[in-house]
């Protein structure tokens, strides 16, 4: 299945994720430009990856909740090597935290300035970009930076 | 030294280390290799293949998220070496150390002396590929916990550490210039061992003008994708009497106590901390009686996170402790992996290496890079998702 590695028009080169039922919801919701992340309706925690569980008290009573504020990056890493043929590098891949949503921390890409200019702490806005195997990927904007 | 017989590890002891020939690319099966160094592990015992009653590999479940990751399979092995075993582990993550699992088998009587063994091939891998491949490449889609990290570009181990480098980096201010000193420190260091991979000179310039992998790391801040493999026989203490030479576990320990993920983990700038605290525990050494310490250098962040972990420096110090090279050189304070870590001996993994050459320098049988009189050398494994930290000890 060497296609799923190839990239096709503006999306991003890279390897799709698998789909599981605790997983499919996220990865549709993505695509109509949603993060989704678990909330405990037994105590209000927030959970992810989701698994249907809650991680703080155990529920197994959870319902997505979209995440629409904004990040703040938590640790980032600028990827210069090309792993796949056609990967366009470099690019920065962000770890973001949410104010509003503790214990919620999502990877993505990060667009809106220059790879080089991403910074612990920097400000972004939840996006996505299309990515591999026709799948939406985080793609976070950074808030203010220089394009 | 007082040795505690209520602890399990205590019981156990690591008789023997095989290696088969180790290189970028050694053009030899995975399976033949790792018959050279079961073999060479079981004579290195004083032991023959017929005194064998356990066998344990790494990795488990035939798990290889890249090409040339996991050869051997234990049942051909058993097959091939005719023997009968009364205890058998394939190991996913490793209980955290080569030798965990197989010392609580020699330690509860389940089997008398086992084989375990990593093969690696990922340096033909690597050159068949044109290139050293993304992690998750066998499989046409990202499963588990790499659903989230291959998608958005995180496609190789590199780029799942390096957020951990930054972290701290950012938390404690390290520079890459104190941080080039553990690969140029561990190259000198394989220039004294005939079968490390890389053997030539490194500087702090050379490091500083490498090309960037994924921010902060650069080339020799990645380990070296190699072939070989490597295998220890792990013998219950009672048998010490059958083997040649034989050295001890004083204490092990593996905790996982934060969110074994390598984009969860809560605390980017602190890993190893609960393991190493976990194996502290259980001895009365200290870590200022550890004559040589090999801690696992898949990345040259993670010998940081052990440094301090194991409390050879404290938290955010290592930078310093580093820089310059003389206290972990072969006669500094605290010698840093002596056959030159993964970074230049080679990426054999899973603690196998770094073990391999804890158990020669106990023995005396170093060669070249020999740490004189070492009676007790500290070896740790991976240190995020999976952890594993040790003692062993001079036994003669």
């Amino acid at each position: 299945m060497a296609g799923a590695h190839r990239s096709q028009t503006s999306a991003t080169t890279g390897i799709p994720p698998g789909m599981t039922d605790e997983t499919a919801p996220f990865w549709e919701a993505a695509a109509a430009g949603r993060l989704l992340v678990e909330r405990c309706s037994n105590c209000g925690a927030e959970s992810f990856p989701p698994r249907g569980i809650c991680r703080a008290c155990r529920s197994r009573q959870t319902v997505p909740v979209a995440v629409a504020e904004r990040g703040v990056v938590y640790s980032y890493t600028v990827n210069h090597q090309r792993w796949l043929p056609d990967l366009e590098v470099p690019y920065a891949i962000v770890l973001v935290e949410f104010p509003d949503h503790p214990g919620v921390r999502v990877p993505g890409r990060l667009r809106g300035c220059p790879p080089e200019d991403v910074t612990v702490g920097l400000e972004v806005e939840v996006g996505f970009e299309a990515g591999p195997g026709d799948v939406a990927i985080p793609s976070f904007v950074a808030v203010g930076g220089r394009s | 030294m007082s040795r505690q017989t209520e602890l399990f590890e205590r019981r156990a002891v690591i008789s023997g280390v095989g290696q088969s020939a180790i290189g970028r690319q050694i053009d030899r099966s995975g399976f033949q290799l790792t018959l050279d160094a079961v073999l060479a592990a079981v004579d290195d015992a004083g032991l023959t293949v017929d005194d064998i009653d356990g066998l344990a590999m790494f990795p488990g479940g035939g798990k290889a998220n890249v090409p040339g990751y996991a050869n051997g399979d234990l049942y051909e092995v058993q097959d091939a070496l005719r023997v009968t075993t009364t205890w058998r582990q394939g190991q996913v993550e490793g209980m955290s150390l080569p030798f965990y699992g197989p010392a609580q088998a020699v330690a509860t009587g389940q089997a008398r002396h086992v084989v375990i063994w990593r093969t690696v091939k990922e340096g033909s891998a690597a050159r068949n590929a044109g290139g050293r491949p993304a992690y998750g490449a066998t499989r046409p889609e990202a499963e588990g916990p790499l659903a989230w990290l291959l998608p958005v570009g995180m496609l190789s181990p590199v780029c799942q550490v390096a957020p951990f480098a930054t972290r701290y980096m950012h938390d404690y201010g390290l520079t890459r210039e104190q941080l080039a000193w553990i690969p140029v420190t561990q190259r000198a260091h394989a220039a004294r061992n005939p079968d490390a991979v890389y053997r030539s000179p490194l500087t702090v310039d050379d490091y500083l003008s490498a090309r960037m992998i994924s921010t902060p790391l650069c080339l020799y801040d990645c380990d070296v994708p190699a072939d070989g493999a490597t295998a220890f026989v792990v013998s219950a203490a009672d048998t010490a009497a059958d083997l040649r030479a034989p050295v001890g576990i004083e204490a092990m320990a593996g905790v996982i106590d934060g969110r074994p993920s390598w984009d969860q983990w809560e605390d980017m700038g602190r890993v190893g901390h609960a393991t190493a605290a976990a194996m502290w525990a259980r001895t009365d050494l200290r870590p200022g009686d550890v004559d040589a310490a090999q801690l696992y250098d898949g990345f040259s962040i993670e010998a940081v996170w052990w440094l301090e972990a194991m409390g050879f420096c404290g938290t955010g110090e290592a930078g310093a402790f580093v820089e310059g090279g003389k206290r972990i050189a072969l006669d500094g304070d605290l010698p840093l992996n002596t056959w030159g870590g993964q970074l230049s001996g080679g990426r054999l993994h899973a603690g196998f290496g770094h073990t391999a050459e804890a158990v020669r320098q106990l023995r005396g049988e170093a060669g070249d890079r020999q740490v004189p009189g070492a009676q007790v050398v500290a070896v740790t494994n991976v240190g995020g998702i999976e952890a594993g930290a040790a003692l062993l000890t001079a036994l003669r």
